[in-house]
C-alpha cells in the first residue's frame, strides 16, 4: 500500500488515498470533521500510534505563537504509519512528520546551523503547498532557486 | 471502496486504548510524587499564584523536594514569578527537564512555550470557532501534558496553581484522582468571601478533596517605612468566622507586602530576603500547618 493522495484539510475533513502497490486498487480513508477535532482534541493519533506519544507532542504541535524551540535537543518526530503522519503534518502546519530522504537531509545539515530551521520550514512549506509528502534533493532542488542555497 | 459506515472498530486508532496509555503515563509520573495540592480560589487576582509561589519557597526552605506545575493554561503567571521564564526546558529520555529557580523549585508552565508574554493562547484548527468548541478538552490535554511528560523526579509535593473559578477544580480532580488536598485562598471582601463558599462546597462536595484550609490575602497593609500594618477591610477576620462555619482549617492572614510583589514581578525569591517581614513570617506559619497536614 502506498500513499497517492491527501487532500485537505478543507474545513476540517480530509481524504487520503492509497493505492495497492502491485495492483493499483486503491482506498479512501476520509474524515468526518467533528470526529477529526474531538480525536485530535483528546491529543490521540488518528489511524493509531506505532511509537508511544512524543514528550509534550500537543503542545508542540498545536499551539500557535510557540516559542522556536520550546525544548532543547527534541528530537524529530515521525510515525510509521502514513496516515498518522499525513494528518499530523497537515494540521501542525510546522512540518513535523515530514520525511526527509537521506540525500536532502544531508544536505540540510550542511547549511549552517542558525538558517537551518528557517530552510527547512521554507522547503517543507513548499513541499505542502505542491502536496508532497516526501522531501528528496529534487524537492530542495525546485527550491533552491528562491532560498539561494 | 469501503464506506465509513463499513469500519467497525475506531478505524484502527483505539482512542480508548490512547487514552488508556496517556492516563497511565500519568500515574507512573506521579509515582514519584509523594502529594499533589491544588491552589484555588472562587475569585480571580485574589494572590493564588502568589501563594503558590511563596508556599514553594517555605516548602523548599524546609527542606522538601517541591515542583510547582501552572495549571492556568491561558493565564500562565508562575514562571515569571519563579524567575524561569526564559529558561529552555529539556528533553531527556525520561521526560523533559523543568527548569529550576534558585530554590531548586521546579516548574512546568504554558508560558514556558509561548513566544510572546502578551500573545493570546490559540490552538490550531480549521476554524478559531471550532478551536473554542474544543477548547475545554485542549485544555486539559496540555495540562495533563504538562504533568505527565514533565521530569519531577521525585517530588514531596508538587503545587497546582489553578486559573481562578471554582469548576476548575473538579476539572483537576478527574485528571488526578490522587489530590492531596487543596489550598482555597480568598482575598479580604465580602464578594470574594462569597466566592471562596462556593469553592469549599465545590472541593468537599463535588471534586471530593480535602480542604486543608483557608489563606486570607492582601487583608492588611504594612508600610514600607515603618513596618505599621494597616487593615485593609473592615470585613478582615470574616475569613477565619467564615472557615469556622464551613469546618475546614484557617490557615492565616498574608497581608499586602510591597516587597512580595515585586519578588514576584522580578522572579526574585522572597523569603531569601523578608522571611521575618510579617508577610515572611505568615507564610512560613503557613507552610508548617500545609507540611503538618500532608504528614500527618
Ligand atoms: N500579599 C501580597 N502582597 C502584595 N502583592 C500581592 C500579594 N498577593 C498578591 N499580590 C499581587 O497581586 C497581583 C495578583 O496576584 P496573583 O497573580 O497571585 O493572583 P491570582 O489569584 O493568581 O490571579 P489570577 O486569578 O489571574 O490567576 C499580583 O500582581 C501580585 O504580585
Ligand atoms: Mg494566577
Amino acid at each position: 500500500m502506498s500513499l497517492r493522495e491527501a487532500r485537505g484539510p478543507f474545513e476540517g475533513t480530509m481524504s487520503i488515498v492509497f493505492a495497492c502497490t502491485s495492483c493499483g486498487h486503491s482506498t479512501a480513508m476520509l474524515t468526518n470533521k467533528a470526529e477529526t477535532q474531538m480525536v485530535r482534541s483528546l491529543g490521540v493519533a488518528i489511524g493509531g500510534r506505532t511509537k508511544e506519544a512524543a514528550p509534550m507532542e500537543m503542545l508542540r504541535s498545536r499551539l500557535q505563537g510557540r516559542r522556536e524551540t520550546p525544548i532543547a535537543e527534541s528530537a524529530r518526530m515521525g510515525s510509521k504509519c502514513p496516515f498518522t503522519g499525513v494528518v499530523a503534518q497537515a494540521f501542525a502546519g510546522g512540518g513535523q512528520g515530514m520525511q526527509w530522504s537521506e540525500g536532502a537531509t544531508a544536505r540540510l545539515n550542511r547549511i549552517p546551523a542558525f538558517v537551518r530551521p528557517s530552510v527547512q520550514r521554507s522547503v517543507e512549506d513548499y513541499a505542502r503547498r505542491n502536496g508532497l509528502t516526501e522531501i528528496n534533493t529534487s524537492v530542495m532542488d525546485a527550491v533552491k532557486g528562491n532560498l539561494g542555497m | 471502496m469501503k464506506t465509513y459506515h463499513d469500519i467497525a472498530s475506531d478505524g484502527g486508532s483505539d482512542v480508548i486504548g490512547q487514552v488508556t496509555a496517556q492516563r497511565a503515563r500519568l500515574e507512573d509520573r506521579l509515582s514519584l510524587v509523594d502529594h499533589v495540592v491544588a491552589v484555588m480560589s472562587g475569585k480571580g487576582g485574589v494572590g493564588k499564584s502568589t501563594i503558590t509561589f511563596v508556599l514553594a519557597e517555605a516548602l523548599a526552605e524546609r527542606a522538601w523536594c517541591v515542583g510547582i506545575v501552572d495549571a492556568d493554561i491561558n493565564g500562565p503567571s508562575i514562571a515569571q514569578m519563579t524567575g524561569v521564564r526564559t529558561h529552555v526546558p529539556v528533553l531527556t529520555p525520561g521526560g523533559v527537564m523543568p527548569p529550576e529557580n534558585r530554590e531548586g523549585i521546579r516548574v512546568m508552565s504554558m508560558d514556558l512555550f509561548l513566544a510572546q508574554e502578551a500573545a493570546p493562547v490559540l490552538w490550531e484548527a480549521s476554524t478559531q470557532d471550532e478551536a473554542y468548541t474544543w477548547r475545554p478538552m485542549v485544555e486539559m490535554g496540555a495540562l495533563r501534558e504538562l504533568i505527565a511528560d514533565t521530569e519531577w523526579g521525585p517530588l514531596d509535593v508538587l503545587l497546582v496553581d489553578l486559573p481562578p473559578g471554582a469548576d476548575r477544580l473538579p476539572n483537576l480532580a478527574s485528571l488526578l484522582p490522587r489530590l492531596s488536598g487543596v489550598v482555597v485562598v480568598t482575598g479580604p471582601t465580602s464578594v470574594s468571601q462569597v466566592a471562596v463558599e462556593r469553592s469549599i462546597g465545590m472541593a468537599s462536595r463535588v471534586a471530593r478533596v480535602p480542604v486543608i484550609g483557608l489563606v486570607e490575602n492582601m487583608s492588611a497593609y504594612i508600610c514600607p517605612a515603618c513596618g505599621a500594618a494597616e487593615l485593609l477591610d473592615s470585613n478582615v477576620g470574616d475569613a477565619e468566622a467564615l472557615a469556622t462555619r464551613h469546618g475546614v482549617p484557617f490557615l492565616g492572614h498574608v497581608p499586602f507586602d510591597r516587597n512580595l510583589a515585586l519578588a514576584a514581578d522580578t522572579g526574585e525569591p522572597f523569603l531569601e530576603r523578608y522571611a521575618g517581614s510579617m508577610a515572611g513570617r505568615a507564610i512560613i506559619d503557613i507552610s508548617r500547618k500545609v507540611a503538618r497536614f500532608l504528614t500527618r
